[in-house]
């Protein structure tokens, strides 16, 4: 019999991983007493019921036929995930505007209708445009060029 | 009269010229995205968080706001003119709407949809400017057991609402509240789910994680779609309704606004529901119910009046009890926490220029809105054409800079790229991002309150059951679960919801 990976299945994979982790990361921390609850006891409580939901949603994906996963759409979440992941790690050294540049022509691979012109133009208006407004118009500390 | 001294101080607020300002910037803003299809009111307001920092907390609320209902207002342009919904509670308005605009009616489902729109809008503001003080004198004597049960119940209630699985809604929200407790513990400086990171001692920004998910998350979503074909009715000529129009639409408009204001109040109801059922009671009510769905202009009255009371109407509980109705709101606690306001019964009493200012500011938005969309609905539908291809990089590059501003952060842009991951990913597995977002601003509240409560009963949990209030919650949550159980009105709600994806 082949497996059916369903949507419940996964997420109820997902929540149980995520509330064992949980536990498990946060077993150290201090249960305290009932009248005086310590920073574990919240957390385990959620943890704990967050991994049940999940192994309920394992047991259902199991035996009652849910809804198959779609495709995962690889182009849009690799480029515009890399652009805005490229900007986190580059803004403060390579400067803004390199990092603002990458974000935009990064999210025009996204999709398969990519103009050189018409990205390039929209890459100088809207780096210069935002970056304006949030450099000038509120200040934002934000270094325009590369401070190797 | 108090409360009329009070209105009073609010428009004196409202009308200063810098917040008149910035609750126009606030509708005009709000109509963009609302006639925008894929943009939505919580991603934009997501990405504006760190922007109203700057603005006097007055100023921040109500542009806010104003992004909030005029969204509701923009999304039935589209609907009308492009059969698509440029917002989700304007999903029913595109049944009939587009109908009449295809019967060269356009303009007078343009002006049904403003005008019924600016009634609901007059009277909610009246309904917020009566009853929230009301609640929130009643809900001082709430004790901290009260509130855990209240902040449950407002959470399981949520519940019931979202779409699609329920032990996934219930799931998404621990999630939230176990991402809430990241960071510093405040009793006992103990840093809990840190990983050795300094950053996450004050915990994840909750504007990190909304930007995330609804600004990034939801662009790939978009983009995983594919464009949409888009055709639009392009004669909007005839804005004026007749004084025969302007009778059948009074009544679906009153009976829109009294369930859309109801409806609005309760957690997890909102617009979407609001406009829903509007419309199915304006259906069941008429003399000739073959009428829906052809162009009838109740079809466009009540929806629309209904969406917008709601809309308004989320604002009580959030104002009153510091519990938010929806994602919006959640948005909203999270404005006011950054200028170190708390929601809350107290919030009226000490802060009254920011209540009463917000609840004047309604109105004039409201009155704005009307002269926004009626003689400058040809801009509007001129935005229509703006291809998405040219929006997302800017929301792209706005939420990457967005992010960064909060506290100027490099880390907070890979944190929110990975809930952006994590919004596409739920996306996929039929998870609703915004219970996670609820659980995430109710769960350190819920642990507050629950610490107290135990310290003041001792350790016994009784508590929770012999306060009256505490107990009113707790069985109104044992209710909603056993609704949510019970077989019968399972399917009913699968129906409801299959017919308004349909």
């Amino acid at each position: 019999m082949r497996l059916r990976v369903s949507t419940d299945l996964v997420t109820g994979l997902l929540f149980l991983a995520l509330g064992l982790f949980a536990i498990a990361y946060g077993w150290t921390y201090p249960l305290g007493t009932p009248a005086r609850i310590g920073p574990g006891y919240f957390p385990l409580l959620i943890a704990s019921g967050l991994a049940l939901l999940g192994l309920v949603l394992v047991v259902r994906g199991l035996v009652a036929p849910g809804e198959r996963i779609g495709a995962i759409a690889a182009r849009p979440l690799v480029f515009v995930l890399a652009g805005t992941f490229l900007f986190g790690l580059l803004v403060e050294r390579a400067g803004f505007i390199l990092a603002a540049v990458l974000v935009v022509v990064l999210a025009r691979l996204a999709d398969r209708d990519f103009r050189p012109v018409e990205v390039a133009i929209l890459a100088v208006v809207l780096v210069s445009f935002i970056g304006a407004l949030f450099w000038l118009g509120l200040s934002l500390p934000l270094h325009p060029l590369p401070t190797w | 009269m108090d409360v009329l001294s009070n209105l009073g101080l609010g428009f004196a607020v409202a009308l200063d010229p810098l917040n008149l300002l910035y609750g126009f910037l606030g509708v005009l803003l709000g109509t963009a995205i609302g006639v925008l299809p894929g943009l939505g009111p919580v991603a934009t307001i997501s990405i504006l968080l760190p922007v109203t920092f700057t603005l006097q907390p007055q100023s921040a609320i109500i542009m806010l706001a104003g992004i909030y209902y005029g969204a509701a207002y923009g999304g039935s342009t589209t609907a009308i003119l492009v059969n698509l919904p440029g917002e989700s509670s304007s999903v029913v308005t595109t049944l009939d709407g587009y109908q009449m605009a295809r019967q060269g009616k356009a303009g007078l489902a343009l002006a049904t949809a403003a005008l019924s729109s600016f009634m609901a809008g007059t009277i909610a503001t009246f309904i917020i400017a009566f009853a929230a003080p009301t609640v929130a004198e009643f809900a001082l004597d709430f004790g901290p057991a009260d509130y855990c049960s209240l902040m449950v119940f407002g959470l399981v209630a949520a519940v019931i609402l979202a779409h699609g699985s329920v032990i996934k809604a219930i799931g998404m929200i621990l999630t939230g509240i176990l991402l809430g407790t990241m960071g510093i513990d405040v009793n006992s400086s103990l840093p809990r789910f840190t990983f050795g990171v300094p950053q996450f001692g004050d915990g994840i920004d909750f504007a990190v994680i909304a930007m995330g998910i609804f600004g990034i998350g939801e662009t790939i979503t978009n983009l995983a779609r594919g464009a949409e074909a888009r055709e639009y009715v392009k004669n909007y000529r005839g804005l004026w309704p007749s004084p025969h129009d302007l009778k059948a639409i009074v009544r679906p408009a009153l009976r829109g606004t009294g369930l859309g204001a109801a409806l609005g109040i309760l957690p997890g109801g909102g617009p979407v529901l609001a406009s829903f059922s509007a419309y199915a009671l304006e259906k069941k009510i008429a003399a000739e119910p073959d009428r829906f769905g052809r162009g009838a202009i109740e079809g466009v009255a009540a929806p629309e009046a209904a969406n917008n009371a709601a809309s308004q109407t989320a604002f009580i509980p959030l104002l009153t009890l510091g519990l938010p109705a929806s994602p919006v709101m959640a948005l909203m606690i999270g404005a006011l926490m950054m200028h170190g306001l708390y929601a809350g019964p107290q919030l009226i009493a000490q802060k009254p220029e920011l209540f009463w200012g917000l609840v004047a500011s309604m109105w004039i938005g409201n009155l704005m809105l009307v002269v926004l969309n009626l003689p400058l609905v040809g801009m509007w539908a001129k935005l229509l054409t703006v291809p998405y291809r040219l929006l997302y990089p800017s929301i792209l590059l706005i939420c990457c800079i967005g992010v960064y501003s909060i506290r100027n952060d490099a880390l907070d842009v890979i944190v929110a790229s990975v809930f952006g991951l994590v919004g596409y990913v739920m996306t996929r597995l039929q998870c609703e991002p915004a219970p996670l977002l609820l659980g995430f601003i109710l769960g350190p509240l819920i642990e507050e309150n629950l610490r107290r409560a135990l310290l003041i009963s001792h350790g016994s949990p009784s508590v929770f059951f012999t306060r009256p209030i505490s107990l009113t919650f707790l069985i109104l949550t044992a209710i909603v679960v056993a609704i949510l159980v019970l077989p019968v009105i399972r399917s009913g709600r699968a129906r409801v919801f299959a017919e308004e994806t349909n």
